[in-house]
């Protein structure tokens, strides 16, 4: 457990008590700054005010993004922070150090997809933009958070899915 | 996993900001897609033509629908009107583009040693 002190109130927090506040959740557009957690990137005010119950003007971006890196969760920030990114649930390079502040670099689509295995995804260049267990979801997500995506499928999850050839 | 494979972003009517990644698939007479995504586009499959078939090995049942389908480059859209079978179950992590539905409409050019795919369409 780690205390900290969030706009006057005292929290104990740790990794778990994040991670379970985030069960059940997708993560929003990425603006500039992310959190990543799982292996996937999270808006640090999103994730701070899930795990808080804090309104999210009652702090900043850097606050959250300290806040979360105290437990030991990785930083980043997209490569243009003057350009929008949506890039909600990318997936984060493993190799990161767990307090890096890692710059993103732009990786292959494949390599982005690796976490989302089985899971329906929305794709916009090389980014992933949502990842969801249904297209019913990942619809909803774009149309919520007003997101267009090149494409949309389900991250193949065995060889079988892939070729469309029968069981052994 | 899906880079090397031919495939489309098609946009059904109603999910214009979801194109669904599609293979291009030579040997299938039929377009098909996941029947998951008819009720999120609006398309009514209640009392449409159905039929039965194997794909993959999997026993699956199609539903028709006359539907408006996009493609687009990022500058240009292309639309048509097509019959598409949504299918429950799917097996595939994509559609299915066929001949009757998709490559009708195309001059369709893939040369896969280069990874290069090109699909123009017969306006």
């Amino acid at each position: 457990m780690t205390a900290m002190t969030i706009s006057g109130h005292r929290y104990d927090l740790d990794a778990r008590r994040v991670q379970e506040a985030l069960q059940g959740e997708l993560p929003e557009p990425i603006t500039e700054h992310f959190i990543v957690v799982n292996g996937r990137r999270w808006p640090p005010k999103q994730v701070l005010a899930l795990v808080t119950g804090l309104d999210r003007a009652d702090f900043t971006t850097h606050q959250a993004r300290r806040a979360l890196t105290r437990l030991g969760f990785p930083a980043g920030r997209t490569a243009s922070p003057r350009v929008r990114h949506a890039g909600g649930a990318a997936a984060a390079a493993s190799s990161r150090s767990a307090h890096g502040q890692a710059t993103e670099r732009p990786q292959p689509l494949v390599e982005a997809l690796r976490p989302f295995i089985g899971l329906w995804v929305a794709v916009r260049g090389d980014e992933v933009l949502v990842a969801a267990p249904s297209p019913k979801e990942v619809v909803a997500w774009l149309a919520r958070h007003r997101q267009r995506a090149q494409s949309m499928f389900r991250v193949p999850d065995s060889e079988q899915a892939i070729t469309g050839a029968a069981p052994q | 996993m899906l880079t090397p494979r031919p495939v489309v972003d098609i946009a059904l009517e109603g999910l214009a900001d979801a194109p669904m990644e599609c293979l291009l698939d030579t040997g299938a007479l039929r377009t098909r897609m996941s029947a998951e995504l008819a009720p999120l586009a609006g398309i009514e499959l209640a009392g449409s033509l159905t039929e039965e078939f194997y794909i993959g090995g999997l026993k699956t049942a199609g539903a028709l629908a006359r539907v408006n389908l996009t493609v687009t480059d990022g500058t240009d859209e292309f639309f048509w009107d097509a019959p598409v079978w949504f299918c429950d179950p799917w097996p595939h992590p994509f559609g299915l583009a066929g001949l009757e539905g998709f490559m009708h409409h195309f001059l369709i050019t893939i040369r896969a040693y280069d990874g290069y795919l090109d699909i123009e369409p017969r306006t």
